[in-house]
């Protein structure tokens, strides 16, 4: 009897048994249209049944040339033009620009100045992620947190909009402090205007509905079996990776670095405030959405204890009609409710920037996405894409 | 009921094909209503309140009205034949249930011997449809759809059937009515009736499971995945093909509701007052409203589940129907069996 | 590039950081060791600047030819050759985060904006990266220096997977080339984009169009059927205009 070697047998038998049906990948264009691309983002995906091989995102639908633009608008002009990069929390992204130009030319801004500017960058950290509470959820299946959230969102909405007059594009602050005066145009008369009557008062308010609804959606969606099933676990991303993409804020501080700007940059007075850091262990999307949760407490009580302890006092430091700012290059980077935001600026001297780069969040967010996604699956992909909480303008700027 | 209102064969036939068809619309419409409603109060919204005065009950009629009047569009990649058969499979599979379904005493299509077994043989059709539709829409995300279906059906079509096993096992009977008169009959130490409900707790549990999973509802709802698959198997249709696909949706939602009240809560009969002491009239008035209040229950669980639950992924839907309902379901058989034969 | 002091009785004046020309130390230090008159000095008298301290610890680590640490900038200057390796270095020894890679393109001709008040600078793009540090506030700036008219530099992918994305936009924002990129396409930019639309030499087509009004966007009614009038008063870059205290942040 032929003794047959081992091997060619295992060979044999592997191939008699498991018959591998010939399959070509199939290439899966998710995007830009959508329902869960957050925007226009383009994922052409190649997928294997379920199983996707490779991703490679396509960006760019929104480029909107901020850089470019920025170097033929005055300073005042451009922060009008960047609260729009983040859309979502829109007064977030004025803050380090106004702090790099304030840099340059050394002024000093007031502190009343400050603690609004605190009180509503808060306010958009709260919006932002109880966009990111309704729009998950929904993404998994569950239809509900939806509506719960945004309702309490529309709160905190109106309160930004009593004090700006715009819900997503304030446009409030100014070189040197906030929006001093109302009516500065040719047709009415300039009046002082400082905070509206009342606005105290009603954020307190605000702030307690805004932590009830945390614990709606700690009921609703976090001990959702199915969710958890849905969400623990996947999407692990380790914090040495994330940090080497540049990924930041509630996405890395859930893989477990304990590194959130606003203890460590002082654009705002935030080491006078006493809060926590929610951080994550596992890095999955499980933890980031936790982390994003315990983010809407901890505002909500930045807010309640800058409302409280709020000094009187000027709101714009004083600063000359055409507005220059020195020779000069700086960065500032910011806690954005998606991550660090940052501009670096460089100055010539001039009514305009020479130089304006602007870092920001969601791009780099984005980056880590074809490594992350290698191997997921479809499911596990929308999942995933959800738990970064992106904004396509903060993507393509 | 040829014999009740002594009416020929031809005639009672055309009058029993005249009521189902009045039927669908009287059970669909409502169940339509209930789920915008009962979704928009658990969303904290007021849901439709325009259409038909205060309340906008006519908000399903106007829905209907719309997608009739929306232009016939076919894909040009799509198999145009099997694209159009698609959806007319659906909804006749989910129609023929309606045969079996005793809504009184005498008001039922026909009391096959073989009910129950028919009603799901006959419900598995619409696997076929979906199916179908999924492949021939030309469109990558209606074949993702597709798959998914096909795998998520098959597999809880098992657990469907096991559950209904305990029951036909404890009443002897497959026939609809006969399970209904086996429930009357049924009595725990000669004190008074209760349905099935009470003896086969696991397997109702099971086959609401498996309804649900069957009828691709959340937290089942994978074929469709609106958040990442547009509308799955559902995306290239529109207007009255898509109208014919939620009017199937909804009227397996209403049989698996009457399947359920039949089997585990006791039909048209409530079972606390004997229905046969009432004129023959009377009883076959009572009992549909009795069976409609029952099926409200249900329906009510259901939609309450759709909106409170996230979706289950697709390997995590199959482990639930392999891994748990169907030894639980042989479970239920086993211990049925053996207190039939003890008891 | 010139660096400001805002103190007025500074005795350092102002500081040239040199680009091409390394001073004596530089070359008696050949080890590696960074020039300490290259560097600003620290604020006030007796005062230590912290980010002057990190700029001067990380300019040695990597081997830097100078450093500056102006407004809160520690920024350290390689050359072409020791950009991966400097990158490298500071990735490993504290800064594990990467904030962002861009460039900068010092011109005098502009097409857009204002030119250049010091016509001494040199034209050349500048390649710049932050890099920051997770355990606490430091953070630092490594730059370096690329032709007007080859820009090309070894990619930092291998050694950095985060700075792809990044490249791939200075690359077409720029045109510089980074030699050894795993997938240079274009990131923003539809792939049949001529030109590099962040060089000062590109024109902002809109802008050319109609000129940029200067500070108050005035548009008359049409005044006849040839269409809407571009005329108006501030047709230049806004010399001479009057605006309210603030700046209209508004128009």
């Amino acid at each position: 009897m032929q003794t047959l070697d081992p091997q060619a047998m295992a060979h044999i038998s592997e191939v008699s048994v498991s018959v591998e049906l010939q399959t070509a990948d199939m290439t899966l264009n998710i995007g830009p249209q959508h329902p869960s691309t957050h925007g226009v983002l383009r994922l052409v995906a190649k997928v294997d049944g379920e199983r996707v091989s490779s991703v490679e995102p396509v960006i760019g639908y929104m480029h909107r040339g901020y850089e470019k633009l920025a170097e033929v608008r005055t300073y005042p002009q451009i922060t009008a033009l960047v609260n729009r990069i983040d859309w979502v929390s829109g007064f977030a992204n004025e803050i380090p620009f106004v702090v790099a130009a304030e840099r340059l030319m050394g002024l000093e801004v007031p502190e009343r100045a400050q603690y609004i500017r605190l009180i509503l960058t808060e306010m958009a950290r709260i919006s932002s992620h109880l966009i990111f509470m309704s729009s998950y959820p929904l993404e998994i299946g569950a239809a509900t947190p939806l509506m719960h959230a945004l309702r309490e969102r529309e709160r905190v909405l109106d309160l930004l909009e009593s004090v700006t007059g715009g819900r997503f594009h304030p446009n409030f602050n100014r070189l040197g402090g906030v929006k001093p005066a109302a009516g500065a145009g040719a047709q009415t008369k300039k009046v002082v205007q400082d905070l509206p009557a009342g606005f105290l008062a009603d954020t307190r308010a605000a702030m307690g509905k805004v932590r009830d609804i945390c614990d709606d959606l700690e009921g609703l969606v976090t001990g959702n079996e199915i969710f958890q099933a849905r969400t623990i676990g996947v999407g692990i991303m380790p914090a040495d990776k994330a940090a080497a993409f540049g990924v930041s804020g509630p996405n890395l501080r859930a893989s477990g670095p304990d590194y959130d700007l606003r203890k460590h940059a002082d654009y705002l007075p935030y080491d006078r405030f006493d809060f926590e850091v929610p951080i994550g262990r596992n890095g999955d999307c499980f933890d980031r959405y936790r982390v994003r949760l315990e983010e809407i407490r901890q505002a909500a009580s930045i807010i309640v204890q800058a409302v409280d302890s709020i000094p009187s006092g000027p709101l714009q430091a004083k600063v000359p009609k055409i507005i220059k700012v020195p020779e000069g290059e700086v960065y500032v980077r910011a806690e954005n409710p998606k991550g660090e935001m940052g501009y670096h600026l460089v100055s010539d001297g001039g009514r305009m920037p020479y130089r304006l780069k602007v870092r920001s969040a969601s791009f780099s967010n984005l980056s880590v996405l074809p490594w992350l996604l290698e191997g997921q699956l479809v499911p596990d992909l929308i999942a995933i894409l959800g738990s970064l909480d992106f904004v396509l303008g903060d993507v393509d700027r | 009921m040829i014999v009740v209102f002594g009416i020929g064969f031809w005639a009672g036939l055309a009058l029993k094909i005249g009521i189902m068809a009045a039927i669908v619309p009287v059970v669909a419409l409502p169940i339509i209503f209930a789920e915008l409603k009962l979704s928009a109060h658990m969303q904290h919204r007021i849901g439709p309140y325009f259409a038909g005065g205060k309340f906008g009950w006519a908000q399903p009629l106007a829905d209907g009205l719309k997608f009739f009047q929306k232009e016939d569009l076919v894909p040009d990649s799509a198999d145009k034949v099997v694209y159009k058969i698609a959806p007319y499979l659906v909804l006749a599979a989910a129609l023929a249930v309606f045969v079996v379904i005793p809504f009184g005493p005498d008001l039922i299509g026909r009391d096959l011997d073989l009910g129950i077994f028919f009603a799901l043989a006959i419900s598995s059709v619409s696997t076929i449809g979906i199916l179908i539709a999924g492949w021939s829409s030309g469109n990558k995300y209606s074949l993702i759809g597709g798959l998914r279906a096909a795998a998520q059906l098959i597999a809880y079509e098992l657990p469907l059937f096991l559950a209904v096993v305990g029951v036909v096992i404890q009443a002897e009977t497959m026939s609809m009515i006969g399970i209904i008169d086996a429930q009357q009959t049924y009595e725990v130490f000669g004190l008074f009736a209760i349905p099935y409900i009470i003896p086969q707790f696991v397997g109702f549990v099971i086959f609401f499971i498996a309804a649900l999973a069957e009828l691709s509802r959340t937290p089942f709802d994978m074929p469709i995945a609106e958040s990442e698959l547009v509308m799955g198997y559902l995306t290239e249709y529109s207007g009255f093909r898509f109208a014919v696909f939620f009017i199937g949706e909804y009227i397996g939602i209403f049989t698996m509701s009457a399947i359920m009240a039949t089997l585990w809560m006791g039909g048209y009969d409530p079972l606390f007052f004997d229905l046969a002491s009432l004129s023959d009239v009377a009883a076959n008035v009572i009992g549909p409203l009795v069976l409609f209040g029952k099926v409200a229950i249900l329906v009510f669980l259901m939609i309450w589940m759709r909106w409170t639950f996230p979706r289950f992924r697709e390997d995590q839907l199959q482990d639930l129907a392999w891994k748990w309902l169907i030894p639980i379901g042989l479970m239920n058989i086993a211990v049925t069996a053996i207190f039939k034969v003890v008891l | 590039m010139t660096t400001n002091q805002s103190e007025p009785g500074a005795g350092e004046g102002e500081d040239e950081v040199a680009v091409d020309s390394p001073t004596e130390d530089a070359i008696e230090e050949a080890g590696g060791a960074a020039e300490a008159a290259e560097g600003t000095e620290p604020t006030g008298p007796g005062e230590p600047d912290p980010i002057a301290e990190l700029a001067q610890r990380f300019a040695e680590i990597v081997g830097a030819e100078s450093w500056s640490a102006d407004h809160g900038l520690a920024k350290i200057k390689v050359t072409n050759a020791d950009w991966v390796s400097a990158v490298s270095t500071a990735h490993q020894n504290g800064m594990p985060f990467l904030s962002f890679l861009s460039a900068i393109d010092w011109s005098q001709t502009v097409a857009v904006g204002d030119p250049l008040s010091d016509e001494n600078v040199e034209e050349r793009y500048e390649l710049i990266i932050r890099l920051s540090s997770l355990a606490s506030d430091d953070a630092i700036t490594l730059s370096t220096d690329l032709s007007k008219y080859h820009p090309s530099i070894d990619s930092l992918v291998p050694v950095l997977p985060g700075a792809d994305w990044h490249e791939r936009e200075a690359a077409e924002m720029f045109g510089i080339e980074f030699r050894g990129h795993p997938n240079p396409k274009k990131l923003y930019l539809p792939d049949a984009f001529e030109g590099y639309p962040l060089r000062k030499s590109f024109p902002l087509l809109s802008r050319e169009v109609k000129p940029w009004p200067g500070m108050v966007d005035v548009e008359g009614m049409p005044e006849s059927e040839s269409g809407p009038s571009t005329e108006n008063p501030e047709a230049t870059d806004g010399a001479g205009v009057e605006e309210e205290g603030a700046g209209d942040a508004d128009a």
